[in-house]
């Protein structure tokens, strides 16, 4: 079906394309398998670096990486069961993460895409984010929220690229809550049974006043928020469920709010959840409530794709594949720490998989 | 009481509805005005959203007082209600500058001048506006330029908070009024400039900075070419 920018290898692939990503910009190593025709997700395989105590250091989770990489790789060709010649690209994901850990990932998708002979397709992490959000909900031409622990981002589609309209000046509302955990000895590990240990803390909590609320614009700021939680936790550490409660409740408000402006100005009616805080209930119940006075839809993703995988850069990099985008020669498949969405062309946009 | 108030309030002619607030139109004791509300945001706590309310109306009437005292062309604060986040403001009757730029109005140097001063004079006083576009000045009959939308004006003295204003009067002539954008920026900057004399330069270098930062993503895309 799909015949124009699709190399010669696929031919043998019943006319679908198939795309193999791999994701390992931060904790999980990931690999999908993303087919052009229906069920389009045909594997999705992945394994998360949970440190026994403290943060993610980057060389350990690139050892954990290492580790794991080919059980990952030879779990997903087995879930997908197609044969490794029916691929027809190996997208990666190059940035924006960490170093060490999108070294890895770089290292298997070269390798991968030499010894297959089919081309190399470079991933904007934060687009595959969006894109599979996109794909999931239905929801075409949103403004799109993404928070993650590294990221807290505020982006829409205008002329050929995701803008970002607004963003943290600090750090990310998922590195904020994890901190926080950490210096409290809620965690880790920060999520159990599906909860994350704040939101958990935060079920008995009532609102506190005195801690500050940084909307500046179109950005937010969460480390003088951070700071004040930690410094009302030492001198009082039996209201731990109301600092919970009001650090969570700041924190997804402020959120939402730069959301909210940002739907206001570009004037769209559809708004999305993405990244790993998306499976964040509370966060999802407030951005529900904020679009109705808009005449906006919101929809969320479905847990299991809102944190980091291999779906959705593969599902990605077979858009890219698709419309002559995005190939890079293996030689060349440099990493970017800092690639930001908007340096990026979306030419299939606002389709996705799928749309005819 | 109060919910008769807020009845009232919302049965005035919509003026405008942005994510923040309502702008209706009205008299308040006879004279012409603005009333500007901030909803409740039910997504909030309602103490923190009730908090935020007060807040923010407050430092929006503080800051409109302390630029009418000063004599900057602001509209005069006439009633302020934080508990129900509404603030009463003269309405000023005139055409935003965007659309008199829109429709090719002479002397657009001499208006991006006054607009330049009027920024300057505010940051004078130690206030930011926050969002002075060209939507936010106002042209009367009798030809004075005001500046208005409080919504996002803090006081700071901060080098950032002021250079950010001056980008974004420049982001918005780039964008709505690309063929006069030169010109208007430079004329814009000339009145800034003549009010806050040796000021002026580290303010006016930190909103180039900005622009070349990347955090303001059109504008990186034309002056920095790959």
């Amino acid at each position: 079906m799909v015949s124009a920018a699709t190399p010669s290898s696929s031919a043998r692939n019943r006319g679908s394309t198939v795309v193999l990503g791999i994701e390992s910009t931060a904790h999980t190593f990931g690999v999908g398998i993303v087919s052009s025709a229906p069920p389009y997700i045909l594997a999705d395989a992945r394994r998360q670096y949970i440190p026994k105590e403290g943060g993610i250091l980057p060389r350990e989770v690139a050892q954990f990486f290492s580790r794991v990489a080919g059980d990952v790789l030879r779990e997903a060709l087995s879930q997908a069961g197609v044969d490794p010649r029916d691929i027809s690209g190996v997208a990666v994901a190059l940035g924006p993460g960490m170093g060490p850990a999108l070294r890895v990932g770089a290292t298997v998708a070269r390798a991968l895409s030499s010894r297959l002979g089919v081309p190399l397709i470079a991933v904007n992490h934060a687009i595959a984010h969006i894109e599979i959000a996109r794909f999931l909900t239905g929801l075409r031409d949103p403004v799109v929220l993404y928070v993650s622990g590294g990221n807290t981002t505020v982006m829409s589609y205008s002329a050929g690229r995701y803008r970002v309209f607004g963003e943290t000046l600090d750090i990310s509302l998922g590195n904020m809550l994890d901190t926080f955990a950490r210096e409290t000895g809620l965690g880790p590990p920060y999520v159990v049974s599906g909860k994350h240990v704040v939101d958990i803390c935060a079920e008995k909590g009532e609102f506190m006043r005195g801690f500050p609320y940084v909307v500046k614009g179109q950005d937010v700021s969460y480390s003088g928020l951070l700071t004040a939680a930690l410094r009302a936790y030492k001198r009082n550490p039996e209201s731990l469920p109301n600092i919970c409660y009001t650090l969570r409740e700041i924190g997804f408000s402020s959120s939402v709010e730069v959301t909210e402006r940002c739907l206001a100005h570009v004037g769209k009616h559809e708004v999305i959840l993405t990244g790993g805080v998306a499976a964040n209930d509370e966060l999802n119940r407030k951005l529900s409530i904020m679009v109705r006075p808009h005449n906006a839809r919101f929809r969320r993703i479905p847990k299991k794709y809102a944190g980091d995988n291999g779906v959705m850069i593969a599902l990605t990099g077979l858009l890219e594949l698709l419309h002559g985008v995005g190939i890079v020669e293996p030689e060349r498949a440099f990493i970017r720490q800092r690639w930001r969405p908007d340096r990026v062309d979306v030419p299939w946009y606002p389709k996705t998989l799928g749309d005819v | 009481m109060i919910s008769q108030f807020l009845e009232f309030v919302s049965s005035l002619d919509l003026l405008a509805r942005g994510a923040e607030s309502e702008l209706r139109k009205g008299h308040y004791y006879g004279v012409p005005a603005v009333y500007k509300l901030r909803r409740r945001k039910e997504y909030m706590d309602p103490s923190l959203d009730s908090d935020l309310r007060r807040a923010r109306t407050l430092k929006e009437a503080k800051v409109l007082s302390v630029a009418s005292r000063a004599n900057i062309p602001v509209p005069l604060l006439l009633a302020v209600y934080p508990s129900i986040g509404l603030l009463v403001m003269q309405y000023i009757e005139g055409e935003r500058l965007k659309e008199a730029l829109d429709r090719g109005v002479s002397g657009h140097c001499d208006l991006a001048r006054r607009a330049g001063a009027i920024l300057g004079m505010l940051h004078e006083h130690g206030i930011s506006h926050g969002d002075p576009t060209t939507s936010n000045y106002i042209i009367t009959d009798s030809g004075d330029l005001y500046i208005i939308d409080f919504g996002l004006a803090d006081f700071t003295s901060e080098i950032e908070d002021l250079a950010v204003d001056i980008h974004l009067f420049r982001r918005a002539v780039s964008s709505s009024h690309a063929r006069l954008a030169e010109d208007l920026a430079r004329c814009f900057i000339e009145g800034y400039s003549s009010v806050r004399g040796e000021k002026a330069r580290p303010v006016i270098e930190r909103a180039e900075e900005i622009m070349l930062r990347g955090r303001y993503v059109e504008e990186r895309r034309t002056v920095w070419k790959p």
